[in-house]
């Protein structure tokens, strides 16, 4: 049987990435592309798979920076050699602007995060850290991208993010361009008073929000095409 | 009716008082005297005000979202609230349980004494001045400046302004034999007969939790007495950066509030330490402040948004003298406030005091100097070329954070050990009191002893095998595992004390954060840790650390025992020092100017550093050749 054979791969990918097992998750890979297996598919039911375990173990304490460090070299490994047969068509689930807000440096929180949302299939534009305000909607609307996640460790750079929101209103884009936060210094507190669309208090909360945002902005797309359609229907 | 008064009882101690309806049960206790134990200043954050509410529930308010972060069911049901949170408007009786009791606190106010020539920046000059005659008509000041040239061998000074306005009476009540009070060529005051002997100035370690105080001779350089408080600004933010922003957000009277908090407890530790020595506030002459750049501006009032937002440029840099009375200090009306220099945004006259009491900047040898706390600066060099790093390490090592961290206070677990074969534990707390929490010199302990013994590994996680080998290791409500270190039975509190995956995790990213700091460091310096001749640890609980412990979990870069030197806190010692000694001033003048400030978030190597260093206790073992046969001995690594 076809899906068993490729079950056993994904399963071992999984594996791979949750013990961070380099050498397993490399021959995980060149099973794949042995077996022809689609890459893709063995990314997402795979790698990504065992990702979103590490997730949720990380969430419960149980994994930390150690295990995320060396889940990640092994997803990467994999990653690697299953990467250049991907179609490039399958890889995007949409776009996501990343950075840390202005008047702030520290990155490494975004960083997992941006692991995390690579992984999980999305296409992230990483403006890195100290990232002007303006830069952020300007980079959502060249790009096209319809979240845009912020970031901070620290206290007082809190007010850039409400920056942000508040250019955002003002360009008369809010409710088109959702917006997530995170980051030591963020709570659901502040999203809820600076009215931003969503929190995730780590990393793994953040990629499954951001997968709420973009289906929910999806789904508006939809319902406005319909009611388009409609309204052309009935002319 | 309305019942606009209540009553409220605080048991086991039986004292109460009448309150009006409404009252916070924090606030009533203070009133009383009655010592609730809180690390957060009431803000509800650090759930270590939890009381039981033992009759009087009717008019209780309902627990706020803090409360219900802290409380489980079980203890909401038993009547347990946080005293900050809790409002009553009904005639209460409330129980302190044993853990949430201050005990005499380790407030550290000693650190390293360094011997420094006292060379004060005041002086008091006993005189017989010889009274004008119609022969000899010279000016009062004539006379005064004579005197003291020709006495004492001092040049060019000059009466104050303020001095002068009653010079004339009290030279003549006094008979012309009278002390002049001289402040850096100022003749600031003139008293009554030989005062000479009684010199003082109060020299500040303004900590952004602990404040400590000290009453010096300035003729001797002797403290004659020391005070402690803790720093009330915590009650407008936790940390300096919530303080800064609390600031950004309401602007100048907060900035004023923060500043007027600060300086009435400096107020009350110069009051206490006066009358313990039986000295005059006005017998204070000088005065010398030391603490982290956030503190000096919400200190002096100094506008502190910009350094706090990248690059985090600090608005002075230099050392700054203020008339004391303009602070707001009681102390003489002419007092000098002088606040040391500091070197960056996030690295103050703190760390100038660090390095001018390990001499840092004459050292031959290349040292490292850490200085534990919220904040940990880390410098490397020697008399050559020093760099300075400042890494965001956290409060873990403070016991925030740990669901049984505490301070350095009575029935802190300072002291763990745990055995590889039986898995069990010893301990030792402060005072030898039953336990009541972990302190910071156990919270390094406990994850090396854990690590020994196999019950984490060098991740950092449980190993959940160890749950079949002993009781002690368990899975807690949340989920996640614990080893429990003194039962229920043993403990002054109703629950077992535990160290949890939770707080592992959290000690994890504060070592990771102070190692990876240290390794960056001496990279850009190229240096390795074999250069290190002295690794100097201060830092509030720096003395208590097992310094094994802190090797074993990798808490700075891994060197034979006898080169690590604890140093204790020495921003109070450098404050010290500055407040005796002019030379002093002028060598943390030439720290602030020579040391250099290097930005670890920029650095390309810091976050892959980090995550190496969140290991335990490195990812790289080759780093660590001591720990490594360690960890051998115990079967912990093949």
């Amino acid at each position: 049987m076809d899906d068993d054979k490729n079950t056993k791969v994904f399963e071992k990918l999984t594996q791979a990435v949750i013990t961070g097992d380099c050498a397993m998750a490399e021959e995980g890979a060149n099973d794949v592309l042995n077996k022809g297996i689609p890459p893709y598919d063995a990314v997402i039911n795979g790698l990504a798979e065992g990702m979103k375990v590490v997730g949720e173990k990380y969430e419960k304490k149980e994994y930390f920076l150690p295990e995320m460090l060396l889940s990640a070299d092994a997803m990467y490994a994999g990653l690697n050699i299953l990467t250049p047969h991907i179609k490039s068509e399958d890889k995007q689930k949409g776009k996501v602007i990343l950075g840390v807000v202005e008047g702030d440096i520290h990155d490494i929180g975004k960083n997992i995060v941006k692991t995390m949302l690579t992984v999980a299939g999305y296409e992230v534009i990483d403006l890195g850290k100290d990232v002007p305000v303006a830069e952020f909607i300007e980079k959502a609307k060249s790009e096209g991208a319809k979240v845009i996640a912020m970031s901070t460790l620290m206290t007082p750079t809190l007010m850039s993010m409400k920056a942000v929101e508040e250019k955002l209103k003002d360009e008369r884009l809010k409710g088109k361009v959702k917006t997530i936060i995170g980051g030591s210094a963020v709570s659901e507190t502040w999203r809820a008073n600076i009215g931003s669309d969503a929190f995730g208090a780590d990393a793994m909360e953040a990629v499954d929000k951001i997968k709420a945002l973009v289906s929910s902005i999806t789904a508006a797309a939809e319902a406005l095409k319909q009611e388009e359609k409609k309204t052309t229907d009935e002319k | 009716m309305k019942n606009s008064e209540i009553e409220i009882v605080f048991q086991p101690y039986g004292s109460r008082s009448k309150y009006p309806s409404g009252t916070i049960i924090m606030v009533a206790a203070k009133t009383l005297g009655v010592d609730i134990s809180s690390l957060c200043a009431g803000n509800g954050t650090c759930g270590k005000c939890k009381i039981r509410i033992q009759r009087g529930t009717e008019g209780i308010s309902s627990p706020t979202e803090k409360e219900l972060k802290h409380l489980s069911q079980k203890e909401l049901k038993a009547g347990f609230r946080l005293a900050c949170q809790t409002k009553l408007r009904s005639s209460a009786t409330i129980f302190v349980p044993e853990r949430s009791r201050v005990g005499k606190q380790r407030l550290q106010t000693e650190g390293l004494n360094v011997p420094v020539k006292p060379s004060p920046l005041v002086t008091k000059h006993y005189l017989e001045i010889t009274p004008p005659t119609l022969h000899n008509v010279r000016s009062d000041e004539d006379g005064l400046l004579d005197t003291l040239r020709i006495k004492h061998g001092l040049d060019n000074l000059r009466v104050d302004y303020e001095t002068a306005k009653t010079l004339p009476i009290k030279l003549r009540k006094a008979e012309w034999n009278v002390t002049a009070v001289v402040s850096e060529k100022r003749i600031i005051d003139i008293e009554h007969g030989d005062t000479s002997e009684r010199c003082f100035g109060f020299a500040v370690d303004i900590g952004s939790t602990k404040l400590a105080g000290f009453l010096m001779n300035l003729n001797t350089g002797h403290v004659v007495a020391v005070a402690a408080r803790m720093n009330p600004q915590i009650s407008l933010g936790e940390d300096v950066l919530s303080r800064i922003s609390h600031v950004m957000m309401h602007g100048l009277n907060a900035l004023r509030e923060l500043h007027e908090a600060v300086v009435s407890s400096i107020n009350e530790m110069i009051a206490e330490c006066c009358e313990k020595a039986n000295v005059g506030t006005g017998e204070i002459y000088e005065l010398n402040f030391v603490g982290n750049t956030a503190m000096q501006m919400l200190f002096l009032e100094i506008w502190p948004q910009y350094t706090a937002l990248s690059p985090y440029p600090p608005v002075l840099r230099r050392g700054i003298d203020v008339e004391a009375a303009q602070l707001g200090l009681t102390s003489h009306p002419r007092a000098n406030a002088h606040y040391v220099p500091v070197i960056g945004g996030f690295v103050g006259s703190d760390s100038v005091a660090d390095l001018m009491a390990i001499d840092m900047l004459n050292s031959e040898e290349i040292v490292m100097d850490i200085d534990i706390g919220t904040n940990t600066e880390i410098a490397v060099g020697n008399k050559d070329s020093i760099l300075i790093v400042s890494c965001a390490s956290g409060p873990a090592f403070e016991g925030m954070e740990i669901k049984h961290g505490m301070r350095a206070a009575t029935g802190a677990i300072e002291r763990i050990s745990v055995d590889p074969d039986s898995l069990e534990t010893h301990y030792r707390t402060i005072e030898d009191a039953p336990p009541v929490g972990i302190c910071g010199s156990g919270l390094v302990e406990a994850p090396a002893e854990l690590l020994k013994a196999g019950i984490i590994n060098m991740t950092g996680r449980f190993n959940k095998e160890m749950a079949k080998k002993t009781d002690r290791v368990r899975t807690t409500p949340e989920g996640w595992l614990e080893y429990v270190i003194a039962s229920k039975e043993e403990s002054a509190t109703d629950s077992d004390i535990t160290i949890t995956q939770a707080d592992i995790r959290e000690l994890q990213k504060a070592k990771a954060a102070i190692r990876a700091g240290a390794e960056v460091l001496l990279r850009r310096m190229k240096l390795t840790k074999d250069d290190i001749t002295t690794l100097y640890v201060a830092g509030a609980f720096g003395n208590y650390i097992d310094a094994e412990s802190a090797r074993t979990i990798g808490l700075y870069p891994e060197l034979p025992l006898d080169h690590i030197k604890f140093v204790g806190n020495t921003a109070g010692t450098g404050s010290r020092m500055c407040l005796i000694s002019k030379q002093m001033r002028e060598y943390a003048e030439r720290i602030s100017e020579n040391v250099r400030y290097y930005e670890l978030a920029v650095d390309p190597d810091f976050q892959s550093e980090y995550i190496k260093a969140s290991f335990l206790p490195h990812q790289d073992m080759s780093r660590q050749p001591f720990v490594t046969e360690l960890l051998k001995r115990h079967g912990r690594v093949p």
